[in-house]
């Protein structure tokens, strides 16, 4: 809208932002707060320690990396989300390529049938995958871990890559095969290098659905600790009634701050890598 | 494509999409079988194992394909119940009574002003000159709907119906959580997106990166559900606010029905809202701008062109954005399991009052083992999500190209 409204609109324009920045942001402060405090007293706390950083120690990040084995299962989350993320890539990017240039039979059928899918919620075939996996000796092991994030994460990508595909005009492919490009080589050299907005997103969320999950990583992986994915293991220590606050918090800062700045450097790319495959995972 | 077809088409297809099939195959397709298979049986805890001899067994269970050994135990292996729908008449005859229709439709009928009142104003959009404005009729709306739930006793047939069993209590919970969350952030969303659009306002990148920072956390829900927990604690944040601002004791939040569940609405409302306000931000980047010029030159009211451009402008690129809000909402896990885990209870033994549907099926998973029933009621949610599925496909269109 082009007009400028009034000054007292503006005012309460602008208090509505900031009530809303603090909201938004106040939780992953209180975090950041708490991490730097000794867990006893979290619940003593002053009106300003709340908000501020009144007082401030290293303890909690020291405990979580040298006496904690946060670092095995920070390695154990890094070593899966990013197999997780390279193996549905690969795996979604082409057959995307496929259902949005070539056209063979049963290709509509396909991508509706693929949406069905994914109506099945994760939770519930939490038995079947554990005893497939089972007999299949993977259980307990990383490598069972991709299988199942890999699978769970194939739809969304591909229909979220099969619509950004769509939006790239097909010419340039043509002119390419009339210079004697294969399928493969258009897909390599001509489609692939122009997707690379939806590219972006669409790893940031194999990469995600390997990071962030606790239903599959807590029931197929549940012991020995050092096994243990990161966002179950910090549940656990959350849970736990022994364990200090700040040791939690502490690991959740370590897990989310990295995320965070991920998504913010890719924010630009968000509205373009996502809003045309209209499908959210 | 030009100049190849036949056998080497069919190759290069197969080679691009092959892999995905299979995955799909195994770790979807598969799964989906077993529980249709599994609902139709006793399978529990007391009654664990297959019965290798059986067929069906034989093919779909995999213990029984002989990789590593078979589980063997004490106890009668599992087997297809007699009549085989058992199971699916378990869970859904709580619903075909009379008492739970009864309330089921005391509740839908403090809707019905709401809808009248829709209906009313569409009407009177078409004649020339209104008699009565729209929001007053909305109000008139709103206000016979609150007197209608008075008159029926919403509560009391709200209570009774999440206490008729586990199934149905969980389901009709689950859908006022949806029902009350997906309003709240589309509001929260839309203010947000239409400021954070308006040129006039400084600093705009510095607010939109902080909004939009709950997204970021919510791959990670589960964590940040307990920093949220620990806000509404009955000696969190918010109560040691409350006692050194006001002098007010706060209430144990969670402990308490409807506390809980207005906790769980906040947290999650933050987790969700920055994708609704990305889409709608991206879509009201798209209207050009001569059309609200032009409704300024006849004079039309900031709210007038809120209502009558931007609203039907954003309404194709917001309405499956709702649906896909609304499923997701239906499926949301990890900030009830965080914050409540499904408390707080509403008896021994019955789902709690903030147990949702995904909570339920996660904790009857562990604690009851009764695979057969757990297996009845993914079958049903299946349906009932796969149903709201194709409805978001029919109004999206977004299988446009797929039909081309």
């Amino acid at each position: 809208m082009k007009r400028r409204p009034a000054p007292i609109y503006i005012v309460l324009q602008y208090v509505i932002l900031i009530a809303a920045a603090l909201f938004a942001f106040y939780p992953i402060w209180f975090a950041i707060l708490a991490s730097g405090r000794l867990g006893s007293r979290l619940y003593s706390l002053n009106l300003p320690g709340m908000f501020l950083p009144t007082e401030w120690t290293w303890e909690n990040y020291r405990v979580m990396l040298l006496d904690k084995p946060f670092l095995t299962w920070l390695k154990n989350s890094i070593i899966v989300a990013t197999i997780t993320m390279g193996s549905s890539m690969l795996i979604a990017t082409s057959a995307a390529f496929a259902f949005s240039r070539f056209k063979f039979k049963g290709r509509e059928v396909g991508l509706i049938f693929f949406l069905a899918l994914q109506a099945f919620p994760g939770v519930l075939a939490l038995v079947p995958v554990a005893q497939l996996l089972t007999s299949l000796g993977l259980y307990g092991s990383k490598l069972g871990l991709v299988f199942a994030y890999t699978t769970g994460t194939l739809i969304f990508c591909t229909w979220n890559l099969k619509g950004y595909f769509d939006t790239i005009p097909i010419d340039l492919e043509e002119a390419g095969m009339i210079d004697g490009c294969g399928p493969v080589q258009s897909f390599l050299l001509i489609a692939l290098p122009l997707a690379r907005p939806a590219l972006a997103v669409t790893a940031l969320f194999g990469f995600l659905a390997g990071w962030g999950d606790f239903i599959f990583a807590s029931v197929l992986v549940p012991a020995p600790d050092s096994a243990k994915m990161l966002v179950p293991a910090l549940m656990g220590l959350a849970n736990s009634m022994s364990m200090p606050w700040g040791y939690f918090a502490a690991g959740a800062v370590m897990v989310i701050i990295p995320v965070a700045a991920l998504f913010l450097y890719l924010q630009r790319f968000f509205e373009a890598g996502l809003t045309m495959g209209g499908v959210k995972g | 494509m030009i100049g190849w077809s036949g056998r080497r088409k069919t190759l290069t297809i197969l080679a691009f999409i092959g892999p995905m099939l299979l995955g799909l195959l195994i770790f979807n397709v598969y799964p989906i079988i077993f529980t249709a298979y599994i609902s139709l049986t006793n399978r529990n805890q007391f009654h664990p194992f297959p019965d290798c001899t059986q067929i069906a067994s034989r093919l779909i269970e995999p213990t029984c394909w002989g990789v590593t050994k078979a589980q063997t135990g004490l106890g009668a292996p599992f087997k297809v119940l007699e009549p085989f729908y058992a199971n699916y008449t378990d869970l859904l005859g709580q619903f075909f009574t009379g008492s739970s229709f009864l309330n089921l439709l005391r509740i839908i009928a403090c809707v019905v002003p709401l809808i009248v009142a829709a209906q009313v104003n569409k009407r009177l959009d078409r004649r020339l000159a209104r008699p009565i404005s729209s929001g007053a009729v909305w109000l008139i709306g709103v206000a016979s709907m609150v007197a209608v739930a008075l008159a029926l006793n919403l509560g009391g047939a709200y209570k009774t119906l999440i206490g008729t069993g586990d199934f149905i209590g969980v389901i009709v919970q689950t859908v006022l959580f949806v029902i009350l969350r997906v309003p709240i952030t589309l509001v929260v969303s839309m203010t947000l997106a239409m400021l954070l659009n308006s040129t006039y306002l400084k600093g705009r990148a510095f607010f939109r990166v902080m909004v939009f920072i709950p997204w970021a956390a919510s791959s990670l829900a589960i964590l940040i559900a307990l920093i949220w927990q620990f806000f509404f604690r009955e000696q969190g944040t918010i109560n040691q606010l409350l006692s050194a601002i006001f002098g007010i004791k706060g209430p144990a939040y969670l402990a308490q029905n409807w506390w809980a569940l207005f906790a769980i609405l906040i947290a999650d409302i933050w987790f969700s809202y920055p994708f609704l306000m990305t889409i709608i931000l991206g879509a009201l980047q798209s209207i050009p701008v001569d059309q609200y010029e032009a409704a300024e030159i006849d004079g039309a009211t900031s709210w007038q062109q809120f209502a009558h451009i931007t609203l039907p402008l954003l309404r194709p690129a917001i309405m499956p954005a709702i649906v896909l809000t609304s499923i997701s909402a239906f499926q949301m896990f990890g900030t009830a399991y965080a914050m409540t885990a499904g408390g707080p209870t509403k008896g021994a033994g019955m789902p709690g009052f903030t147990e949702f549907v995904m909570v339920y099926a996660y904790k009857q998973i562990f604690q009851t083992q009764a695979y057969g029933r757990m297996g009845a009621f993914a079958v049903i949610i299946f349906i009932l999500l796969f149903a709201a599925t194709l409805y978001s496909l029919r109004m999206t269109r977004i299988t446009k190209g797929a039909y081309e």
